[in-house]
């Protein structure tokens, strides 16, 4: 067996490099220390930032993230033939609570809140008038310590009491007996707005007209407002109008623990529904903790009682996990965009090493080939250098990880790994090469055929690795568009941070690789436009586009210097085009949403009252329109025999058209076809937008009322979007008047740069929706605002890595430039033209790069904009346009032209003391 | 013969560094050179050669002392005018060539006719003359690293007479060429003097080139030797 010796390390010289080139090596130290900061960074930023997007997406899904059990009551038949009287119904209200908290899985209840046990009646029709009111009996039981419900003061009259005396609280009330009498508590506004005060009945039917027996038993107020139980049944503090329907105002009355088992005789089984509701806590939820509690959420409802099951077994409900499902989406498409905006910044962090290793191993050239003359083997070169570079990389890494753990709650290894890699690797490979090279027995065989065969051998390994780098592209964005840039369903809620899902990290890499791709296309082409500069400069009669041309063709052939400033400059463009295109969606999704500069939704519940306040906020001043409207969501139509639930908004049709038509937001051009009264058999024109195409010019609908006859509809053309709903049914206002609906308008849309002032005002009783306030919270949402710093951040270090490649590159051809214009001093050449000398040597890549740059940056964004999903972070219906930035551009294209003149001015400054004289002897410029 | 020299060098004076450590390269340096003569500097190394070829030529200016070539004082001009000097006035030859390896040897030669502005037509024909002159016709679209040693200095020597200087400064043509080659560059050298009429100032440690010149001018720690007889000012 041979025994390799081992290398020989001679430890003085391993000492006095690094003192020899303090300077580069200082450079590559604080590159690495940078690139892992920010790469060992991101990811445990990216956990958090997903943390707080869940609990986001938590407290703003409200009662969508409450899990929610039923369950039917108990048989309550009597021996003779009645129905018994439950005097401790509280109590087992209570105990459903209790119940239902041990069906849950431990993880799932560390993360709800105390339960909040509910008992509503179903909707009664108030008889007193021609408004549309309808009314509710609401129990509550958040606490039972506190009497069963949340805290309130009986301003008139008391709480609600039993409808017997207790002697008779087990009373059995025969089938088909009258109503059975029950007290409810009313709140003050809905009192005030009924005119009802304790001891006044509510004059009150059901659905099948039945009168209910109901009485006023006194008026509260809230202790706390806030109190979580009172958000599940709002409508017992105050009127609110569009629950029931259109035009529709419910009221609630609020049932005591006294007076439930009296509801309980006076509904139906089926009238009455008692729920227990599970809030979430947001504040102890993590998106690892997410996934288990999606998990087990869809678990209780795989176990969950069919609502045909007529026991008392418990039917779970919630929307809690597909509002988990829907953040993870949006957290991994965070996530992937984390991930394309590490690989490009790794992918130009790791040219710059090589670059840097490049300039080292030229400065050490000389030193190299006269160790390896005097007897030097290869392996002990590159173990000189590899001891160097390694202990250089561990302790920019280690200061870099070190910063990490000061900004971050973690580290992630695996992106800051390859740049520790790279720049360990770097130097001792180039430098055996070089040195190996320099030694070769013949460096230039002197056979003619044998020259061409080394040349061909060169240009085929160029080839093979430029072939690999087109073939990593194009798997990476086949990739990407056949499979989008979001990890398999299976794995997204694995991933604990960008790219760190299994599979991800391909499609993420396409911009990368296909901004090298780019580079590597101008690369080949660069040669071809010094030469063709050369060839005419040859032909000027400018003296100085020759010396310039000639010096370019030699330094554009340098691959390295390209290839980075290139890539960066694209990269950044990319990540530019990206940012400004969320940005833009932002804006448009807030449009959406609001659709105007603010909006009124009014709880008034007659149509005078709202266009009252419509009036007083059109006065203000700063406004330009206003626009009111009956916006009803899951509005009940019937469109050709099939039940269609879209949002239903009746206009002024030209207003809104006005309207629309000084806002971003997509016209209607149809609205003319509203006014046409008198449709197809007496239809009312309608215009209709359904995202499923189930709504159609051509379709026939019917509007359904609960107290009156239907109304039929004539769909006449498409409605533009209105705010977030997926099918639309526009209407014009007076056209339904004129059908017989009674319209009440909901909605007040505000235009003109006073709006938000002018709905400031929270004495106009209606929630405001402001524009502005929507974008401001949508841009400092925890993934829109961790993704536009991560945005910012990966432009600085793409920007700043394409400057300092090309400040290396420039360092690295400097000793031949100025050699070279120092000859041509010595020819006649003006300082002031040897300046320009060198800029026009080094603007050939650099003007690449400026034009090349962005062009590219912004093609790869229009290629990557669908398949990378933005559209779930904008929030918007569908893939966004790219949205150019063009003064953003346009700094990225000058930032290296300036960059150019700077670096001359500072070669200048360092050889100003070198005497032009010196080149006589040594040729040293 | 003309009675005004072309190279008048008057108590030249050239230190390097301040203080105890400072170097006295060139020590009242003073003589004159005739037009049309070929006079070679003489003198080991860090004998102050290439100093004083620098401060004859305005690459580097004298601490005291001037230097007027053809009428022109050297130590007075601004960096324009030394760049006008050397653009008409002055010529040079390196020992490394100094020639731009990208360009062709015609182009290198045309360089300083291009500097010069030079009509392209007129320029062409200098070039085809001087690469004639220097026996490169053949090579005239050959670049730098395609010829040879002793052709690289032919065409150095044809662009430092490109723009038909008065003085041509030469630092050691020879010494990075065999013996052979040197013989050749330094009859090329001797050619020019008689067939342009051009001064040459040449350092070199080469008894032969020191044979062909008129006048030997031997320095030593930075001050002139006596001039050996028969060595009259040329």
């Amino acid at each position: 067996m041979i025994r390799l010796p081992w290398p020989a390390v001679h430890w003085p010289t391993v000492r006095a490099r690094p003192r020899a080139d303090a300077g580069p090596l200082l450079l590559t130290a604080v590159v690495v220390a940078v690139v892992v900061l920010f790469a060992g960074a991101v990811p445990p930023l990216m956990r958090a930032t997903a943390d707080q997007a869940v609990r986001d997406a938590v407290r703003q899904a409200a009662e969508d993230a409450t899990v929610r059990v039923h369950a039917r009551w108990e048989p309550d038949d009597g021996p003779y033939g009645g129905r018994v009287r439950d005097p401790y119904l509280a109590e087992t209200v209570s105990d459903l609570r209790g119940m239902a908290g041990d069906e849950l899985d431990p993880d799932l209840r560390a993360v709800l809140r105390p339960p909040i046990a509910t008992v509503t009646s179903s909707t009664l029709k108030i008889t007193d008038g021609g408004i549309q009111r309808t009314f509710q009996l609401g129990y509550l039981g958040n606490d039972p310590a506190a009497g069963g419900g949340p805290g309130v003061t009986w301003l008139a009259g008391g709480a609600p009491r039993p409808a017997v005396p207790e002697a008779e609280s087990r009373i059995e009330v025969p089938y088909g007996a009258p109503p059975w009498p029950v007290q409810v508590g009313l709140a003050k506004p809905v009192a005030d707005t009924l005119n009802l005060g304790p001891g006044d009945r509510i004059p009150l039917v059901d659905q099948r007209r039945r009168t209910k027996h109901v009485v006023v038993s006194g008026v509260f107020a809230p202790t706390d407002r806030d109190d979580p139980a009172w958000r599940l049944a709002p409508w017992l503090l105050e009127p609110v109008a569009g629950v029931d329907g259109v035009g529709s105002t419910r009221f609630a009355g609020l049932l005591s623990a006294d007076s439930l088992p009296d509801a309980r005789l006076a509904f139906a089984d089926e009238e009455l529904d008692r729920t227990v509701w599970f809030a979430l806590d947001p504040e102890v939820l993590t998106r690892d903790s997410a996934e288990s509690v999606a998990a087990n959420v869809v678990a209780l409802k795989a176990a969950s009682a069919s609502s045909g099951v007529r026991d008392s077994s418990l039917r779970w409900e919630t929307r809690l996990d597909a509002v988990l499902r829907d953040v993870r989406t949006r957290i991994a498409a965070a996530n992937a965009q984390a991930s394309v905006l590490l690989v490009g910044v790794l992918t130009v962090a790791i040219l710059v090493l090589l670059l840097a290793a490049d300039l080292l191993v030229r400065r050490r050239a000389m030193a190299l080939t006269a160790a390896r003359q005097r007897g030097a083997t290869l392996p002990d070169l590159a173990t000189e250098l590899l001891v160097e570079s390694v202990a250089l990389a561990l302790l920019a890494g280690a200061a870099g990880l070190g910063l990490v753990v000061a900004v971050a709650s973690g580290i992630s290894w695996r992106w800051a790994a390859p740049v520790i890699l790279a720049a360990a690797v770097a130097t001792p490979v180039l430098g055996t090469l070089t040195a190996a090279r320099a030694t070769r027995d013949r460096r230039v065989p002197a056979n003619r055929t044998a020259r061409r065969w080394v040349r061909r051998t060169g240009q085929l390994r160029r080839a093979t690795l430029e072939v690999a780098v087109l073939a990593g592209a194009v798997a990476a964005f086949t990739t990407l568009h056949q499979r989008g840039i979001l990890p398999p369903a299976s794995t997204a809620p694995t991933g604990p941070g960008p790219g760190e899902d299994g599979g991800a990290t391909l499609p993420a890499s396409a911009p990368a690789l296909g901004a090298l791709v780019g580079a590597l296309l101008l690369l080949r082409l660069l040669p071809l436009g010094t030469g063709l500069v050369l060839r005419r400069s040859l032909r000027s009669r400018r003296p100085l586009a020759v010396f310039g041309a000639a010096r370019a063709a030699v330094t554009s052939a340098r691959v390295l210097p390209v290839l980075v400033l290139v890539t960066s400059v694209a990269l950044a463009s990319f990540a530019f085009t990206l940012r400004a295109t969320a940005v833009q969606g932002l804006a448009e999704g807030a449009w959406r949403t609001v659709g105007a500069d603010a909006r009124l939704d009014v709880n008034l519940a007659d149509a005078a009252a709202t266009t009252a306040l419509a009036e007083r906020v059109a006065a203000a001043p700063g406004v330009r329109q206003v626009v009111t409207a009956q916006v009803t969501d899951n509005a009940r139509l019937v469109a050709d025999s099939t039940l269609v639930t879209p949002r239903l908004v009746i206009v002024d049709a030209r207003a809104f058209a006005r309207l629309l038509a000084a806002t971003p937001l997509p016209d209607g051009p149809q609205f003319d076809r509203l006014a046409v009264t008198g449709g197809a058999g007496g239809a009312v024109p309608a215009l209709v937008r359904s995202a499923d195409g189930g709504l159609r010019p051509g379709t026939r609908l019917e509007l359904r009322r609960a107290d009156g006859p239907a109304v039929q509809l004539a769909v006449v053309g498409t409605a533009p979007p209105v705010g977030d709903a997926d099918d639309v049914v526009v209407v014009d206002a007076a056209a339904v008047a004129a059908a017989g609906v009674p319209v009440v308008p909901n909605t007040v849309w505000v235009t003109g740069p006073g709006a938000g002032r002018a709905v400031a005002d929270r004495t106009l009783g209606a929630d405001v929706l402001d524009r502005e306030e929507v974008l401001a919270q949508r841009r400092t949402a925890p993934l829109s605002l961790g993704l536009l710093r991560l945005w910012w951040a990966s432009i600085t270090m793409l920007l700043a890595m394409g400057l300092l490649g090309l400040a290396l590159g420039a360092a690295a051809s400097a000793a031949q430039r100025w050699q070279t214009l120092t000859r041509l001093r010595t020819l006649g050449l003006r300082p002031v033209d040897a300046r320009r000398v060198a800029v026009g040597e080094l603007l050939p890549p650099v003007l690449v790069a400026a034009v090349g740059g962005p062009l590219l940056g912004v093609l790869l964004a229009a290629l990557t904009l669908g398949p990378l999903a933005l559209r779930l972070l904008t929030g918007q219906a569908v893939d966004p346009t790219a949205v150019l930035p063009w003064w953003q551009l346009g700094v990225l294209a000058v930032a290296p032209l300036a960059a150019v003149v700077v670096v001359v001015r500072v070669e200048l400054a360092a050889r100003r003391h070198r005497r032009l004289g010196e080149v006589l002897r040594a040729g040293e410029g | 013969m003309s009675t005004v020299p072309l190279l008048s060098v008057r108590g030249v004076e050239r230190r390097f560094g301040v203080g105890p450590t400072a170097v006295h390269a060139l020590r009242d340096v003073s003589f004159d050179v005739q037009g049309g003569t070929m006079v070679a500097l003489v003198g080991r190394s860090g004998s102050g050669k290439t100093t004083l070829l620098n401060v004859v030529g305005g690459l580097d200016r004298p601490d005291a002392g001037t230097v007027v070539v053809d009428g022109t004082d050297v130590t007075a001009l601004d960096e324009d005018g030394l760049s006008r000097l050397r653009r008409a006035t002055v010529g040079y030859v390196f020992q490394t060539f100094g020639l731009i390896p990208v360009l062709s040897a015609a182009e290198n030669v045309g360089a300083p006719l291009r500097l010069a502005r030079t009509p392209a037509a007129e320029r062409e024909r200098r070039v085809e003359l001087l690469l004639e002159l220097v026996g490169l016709a053949d090579h005239a679209q050959q670049r730098p690293a395609e010829l040879s040693g002793g052709q690289q200095q032919r065409v150095a020597i044809a662009r430092a007479l490109a723009a038909s200087p008065r003085l041509l400064i030469a630092d050691e043509p020879t010494g990075q060429l065999d013996a052979e080659t040197g013989l050749s560059v330094m009859s090329l050298l001797r050619g020019v003097v008689e067939s342009e009429g051009v001064t040459v100032l040449v350092a070199t440690h080469d008894p032969v080139m020191m044979a062909l010149a008129e006048r030997v001018i031997r320095i030593q720690d930075g001050r002139l030797d006596a001039e050996p007889a028969g060595s009259a000012p040329g």
